[in-house]
């Protein structure tokens, strides 16, 4: 970006710290990562302490320490919905694009600023929840012949697993905010959102359906196949692999965010 | 204190605005003015039954043995065989019966002194050692049956390991009697009578006092009925988890019963008893679990004198049940429908603050509580009314669309709407909808954030189904009982029998509460939301 420019529409450096400024200052944004962390967490603590294993050995024990992100990811949706409906909202957005004109650049420096809070928010809670795990699973029996590795970031799987799962959250977030930016409205937005991801898990976690149905939509879901990334046995059996799996969350997300830009620069604010 | 009474200033005018129909009245102009809530309400119901019928489409049966257990492509040597009951349901109508023929009116008796029923030997499933109890519904007692058909007619009075003596007919029906196991020291006498097509049962201790268990009317019996013992032994089902799924072993049992003081009244003279099972050749290999190798276990009858012991391999005369559940399945998809009733529930208040508008409204009532029941009943019973047509236009056509899709209807039924259980399906789809916006309403009143609001609440009712198939069962069950979750319940496609043992799986679309009490749970989260959002309404600024 030329120096010239930077008089009239300012550069993506001052609108990330615009963004930035406003995304810290608001209250609403450390309330949302700290629930974001609790559920994680606290979710994934509950799920390691209710397995016990004479019972059911065979449980993926890092895919289930990490079940927090499953609710956790709600609070990140909402967080993505409200950086975009908010300014909608509150009549703010009219102010931003006075400020940054180049509607694009303003759209990336919201999605650089989400990404790098909910990747920090992220790391701390997976952190956490394998932690919680490390520590509880020794206790119910998951030692020995059975699970001889206690759960550690050193292993290359769940490494894979928990960070993956806070690049998932990111994704969330970016696919969030393109369908805010897109659908202005928060309501619409989180209802919108929530209905995407939930729906597949909801109806193909069952039985009864069609196998091949059961397959594709877990393939094409973007949960389903985003949560692909924190298996580390049976991958085999998965629908689908679980970097291909975040690759389709990602088109999700690129997708978002793609009619989102383009809407924002042909409407009026 | 003064002498004189002070009449207080009243207004001339008569307080109009302030009476709860009015509340009422302002609150649904409130809703049906805005056209974009209008249409959202329409559009979620419409949504809804649209994912309904095109997930019934998808659900073909073809793929599924169990969509139809009696197809002789299903029918393998260790399955069991699937009949048709008087009331056109699929039933298991297999067991050891000694019997003779009973002509007309006439009654049968006989003390059970012992039952014992186990695990047949070198059946335990691999890696386990640990010999399994009785099992509960293990069956030895009296029959009076239209015939040896299997699926035909019947009422019987039996003993129970597990639940005591109980009278049965016509596979479905199941009345308790005297509870407790059988033992010599505590026999069990057990009667049937017939007079015409009513059949009555009694039980006794001491043979001396009789109790009346119930009766039973068995629409078109034949003149010529028969009588006598019977033996049924049913699979012991045993659930074993795996990292991916949950699998139940279906274990094969024996059942061994001692009978004496056998008497038959009305019977042929000089008739003798014969001995065979129902439903099933005599002889018949059974696979043994340990060696893999098929051997023959005849069911056997010991006569000395007066006693009978009588041994049942495998068998049972009740309900056919399955696991499966795709009616219950199908209807998960009105999910898409109670999120858009979610945000609407949260939107009808949370707009409000928004726009200011909350200020307007407690200025004109000041009493918040009213206002705030007021737009609860406004927001639950438009929901009621959209889910009530919704689901009375899905229920039917994903229940044609799964049958002709292979689903046999002697398993999964169709229900008529006026039908006990396809009222439940359908009322109850439509209160967990209105629950479900109240519980919103509630969060937009705590939280006065329509995202935040939203999200809550979606996180509270939908994403509990998704853990308890992730999380290990006995957990994932307990999910069930105690989130908003628990009214899924009231949308359980196929019917419970208590007296046909069974493992709750989430995964199949069980839930471990009754419906309507699963309901009652959805129920009382809204209340207590409800009562949080009206005591933080009085409390803080609007």
């Amino acid at each position: 970006m030329s120096g010239g420019l930077r008089a009239q529409a300012g550069t993506l450096r001052e609108a990330v710290h615009a963004e930035w400024t406003k995304l810290r200052t608001v209250p609403s944004t450390g309330w949302l990562l700290l629930t974001m962390i609790m559920l994680v967490a606290g979710v994934g603590a509950l799920a390691t302490e209710v397995v016990k294993c004479p019972a059911t050995c065979s449980q993926d024990t890092t895919k289930l320490s990490l079940t927090g992100i499953q609710l956790g990811q709600a609070a990140v949706a909402v967080l993505a919905v409200l950086a975009m409906s908010s300014e909608y909202s509150s009549g703010m957005i009219r102010i931003t694009l006075t400020a940054m004109p180049r509607r694009l650049t303003a759209l990336a420096a919201k999605a650089i600023v989400l990404a790098g809070a909910v990747l920090a928010a992220g790391a701390v809670a997976t952190a956490g929840s394998v932690l919680a795990g490390r520590y509880i699973l020794p206790g119910n029996g998951f030692t020995g012949a059975y699970h001889s590795e206690t759960l550690s970031l050193a292993a290359g799987s769940t490494l894979r697993a928990a960070g993956g799962s806070v690049l998932y959250l990111a994704l969330i977030a970016l696919f969030s905010l393109g369908l805010a930016t897109a659908l202005r409205d928060s309501g619409a937005a989180i209802a919108v959102m929530l209905g995407l991801l939930y729906i597949v898990p909801l109806l193909t976690d069952l039985g009864s359906l069609d196998p091949r149905w059961q397959h594709r939509l877990q393939e094409w879901g973007p949960m389903t196949a985003g949560l692909a990334i924190q298996a580390t046995r049976g991958l085999k059996t998965l629908p689908i692999g679980p970097w291909p799996g975040l690759g389709v969350l990602a088109l999700w997300a690129a997708w978002a965010l793609l009619v989102g830009g383009l809407l924002l620069c042909l409407r009026d604010a | 204190m003064s002498t004189g009474t002070i009449t207080p200033y009243r207004s001339g005018q008569r307080p109009g605005r302030d009476d709860f129909a009015h509340l009422l009245r302002s609150e649904w102009t409130k809703f049906r003015t805005v056209r974009g809530w209008v249409i959202a309400m329409i559009a979620a119901a419409a949504l809804a039954v649209l994912a309904v019928v095109a997930l019934a489409a998808a659900a073909s049966g073809g793929q599924n043995p169990a969509a139809d257990p009696a197809a002789p492509a299903n029918i393998g040597p260790d399955s069991p065989t699937v009949a048709i009951g008087p009331g056109g349901e699929a039933v298991t109508d297999d067991f050891y019966f000694v019997h003779q023929s009973l002509d007309g009116n006439g009654s049968i008796t006989a003390r059970v002194t012992s039952l014992a029923s186990s695990m047949r030997p070198g059946e335990a499933p691999p890696g386990e050692t640990t010999p399994r109890g009785p099992q509960p519904w293990a069956k030895a007692g009296i029959i009076i049956k239209a015939s040896t058909t299997p699926g035909s007619a019947y009422a019987a009075v039996m003993a129970t390991p597990g639940h005591g003596v109980r009278m049965q007919w016509n596979y479905t029906g199941d009345t308790a009697g005297l509870p407790g196991a059988v033992s010599a020291a505590s026999p069990r006498w057990l009667r049937l009578t017939r007079s015409g097509d009513t059949i009555t049962g009694y039980d006794s201790a001491d043979g001396s006092h009789w109790t009346q268990i119930g009766t039973a009317t068995l629409a078109g019996l034949p003149q010529t009925v028969q009588a006598g013992l019977l033996v049924a032994a049913p699979y012991n089902l045993v659930a074993t988890e795996n990292f991916a799924s949950n699998t139940v072993t279906l274990l094969p049992t024996q059942a061994t019963a001692v009978f004496d003081r056998v008497g038959l009244s009305g019977g042929h003279p000089g008739a003798t008893w014969s001995a065979g099972n129902v439903g099933r050749a005599i002889g018949q290999k059974v696979k043994v679990f340990s060696t893999g190798k098929k051997m023959t276990l005849a069911d056997s009858l010991v006569r000395s004198g007066g006693t009978f012991r009588v041994t049942g391999y495998g068998g049972d005369i009740a309900p056919y049940v399955t696991a499966e559940d795709p009616l219950g399945t199908v209807l998960k998809a009105t999910a898409l429908g109670l999120i858009a009733v979610i945000a609407l529930g949260a939107l009808f208040i949370t707009a409000e603050y928004r726009r200011g508008l909350i200020r307007t409204t407690f200025a004109a009532s000041p009493r918040r509580g009213r206002v705030l029941a007021a737009k609860a009943i406004v927001i639950g019973v438009v929901t009621f009314v959209a889910g009530l047509v919704g689901a009375a236009v899905a229920v039917p056509i994903a229940e044609r669309k799964l049958h002709s899709g292979g689903w046999v209807s002697s398993v999964y039924p169709i229900w008529s709407l006026t039908s006990a259980h396809g009222v439940q399906i359908v009322v109850g789809t439509a209160g967990l909808l209105a629950v479900a916006a109240i519980l919103a309403l509630s969060a937009g009143a705590v939280l006065r954030r329509s995202a935040g609001a939203i999200a809550a609440v979606v996180v509270l009712v939908i994403v509990p189904l998704i853990l308890a198939v992730i999380l290990p069962q006995g957990p994932g069950l307990w999910v069930l009982r105690l989130t908003p979750a628990a009214g899924f319940g009231v949308q359980r496609g196929i019917p419970q029998y208590s007296q046909v043992m069974h493992v709750c799986e989430p995964h199949n679309g069980c839930f471990p509460l009754a419906p309507w009490t699963g309901f009652a749970v959805s129920c009382a989260w809204a209340a207590a939301a409800l009562g949080l959002a009206v005591y933080l309404l009085r409390r803080r600024d609007a």
